[in-house]
């Protein structure tokens, strides 16, 4: 095995290092789009298959008489190096998954909460459970092509968010734009402002 | 979004021999797999356990395992576990944000992020 094992990774053992951010925000405002804008892979799309009478339970017998049902997970990858990368999970839309958020959210660095200010109660969840979790995030204001802009203020004003939270207009498709939303994240994660 | 034919549900849990969750202490989505080197491979492995030694000699976060072998999570996660029992993977345990990310790192992926 040690003579096969000639990648050239196989010394970053040590240093190995996935940061995990999670997209949130109502159905359709964009996640997966973000997701594709700025990932160096294609979304990963995978299916989560659920037992139902197992959710929350270690359960290890078997699955025979349970329903199972499926919900999607999208993710994507940004490589800074060898060894260190950021992982993007949008969080599924509907409630009844919000058991998965639970698990996505522990040991993550940060969220982006993505609101159309269309239809700004949709993201109204998400903002409850970060901010009750006590994960750092930062609102994304989707600017939809037509949709004019809006004052940042009005926005923090409906979600009745704390001054210190970070808004950033956005537009999910422009590369630069969601590097912006990024990097806003890491440093308010990182360093509160 | 629900499953509506069951043939490639049975055909997941055929993998796991039924089992829905992972043995053992649970592992997160970023959670680093890393081949054990130089262990003894049994040699009744199935594919899948032979496609995550190959990929996992590099370390590799669990949610690419899963991208890479085309599984959901879980059912990598119940295959990854089996791994790890034999002793043929480790998988590591993340530690708190808080402790990771130093200044260094900050740096590196404001940069990276930035170059992109």
């Amino acid at each position: 095995m040690d003579y096969a094992a000639s990648e050239p990774g196989a010394t970053a053992v040590a240093s190995a290092l996935a940061i995990k951010i999670l997209i949130a925000g109502g159905f359709g405002v964009g996640k997966t789009t973000m997701v594709g804008t700025i990932s160096e892979i294609r979304p990963l799309h995978t299916e989560e298959l659920l037992s139902e009478r197992g959710i929350g339970v270690d359960d290890t017998s078997g699955v025979e008489s349970k329903t199972t049902t499926t919900v999607a997970l999208d993710f994507g990858r940004i490589t800074i190096r060898e060894g260190l990368w950021l992982y993007l999970f949008g969080t599924p839309g509907q409630d009844r998954f919000w058991f998965m958020w639970d698990e996505l959210a522990l040991g993550a660095l940060g969220a982006v909460v993505l609101a159309d200010t269309r239809r700004l109660e949709d993201c109204f969840p998400a903002v409850d459970y970060f901010e009750q979790r006590g994960v750092p995030f930062v609102v994304g204001v989707n600017c939809f092509e037509g949709a004019r802009r809006y004052d940042p203020a009005k926005v923090r004003r409906a979600l009745a968010l704390n001054e210190s939270i970070p808004i950033v207009l956005c537009d999910v498709r422009e590369r630069e734009s969601v590097k912006e939303v990024l990097t806003t994240l890491v440093t308010y994660a990182v360093k509160g402002v | 979004m629900t499953g509506e034919d069951p043939g490639p549900l049975l055909r997941l849990f055929g993998l796991t021999g039924g089992r829905a969750r992972p043995q053992g202490e649970t592992f997160d989505l970023v959670a680093i797999v890393t081949t054990v080197s130089g262990s003894y491979e049994p040699a009744e492995l199935i594919p899948e356990h032979r496609a995550v030694l190959s990929l996992c000699q590099k370390p590799t976060p669990v949610a690419d395992v899963a991208a890479h072998l085309k599984l959901p999570l879980n059912i990598t996660r119940v295959i990854l576990g089996d791994l790890r029992r034999e002793g043929l993977v480790t998988i590591e345990r993340p530690r708190p944000v808080a402790q990771t990310i130093d200044e260094r790192i900050y740096r590196e992926v404001l940069h990276g992020l930035r170059s992109l």
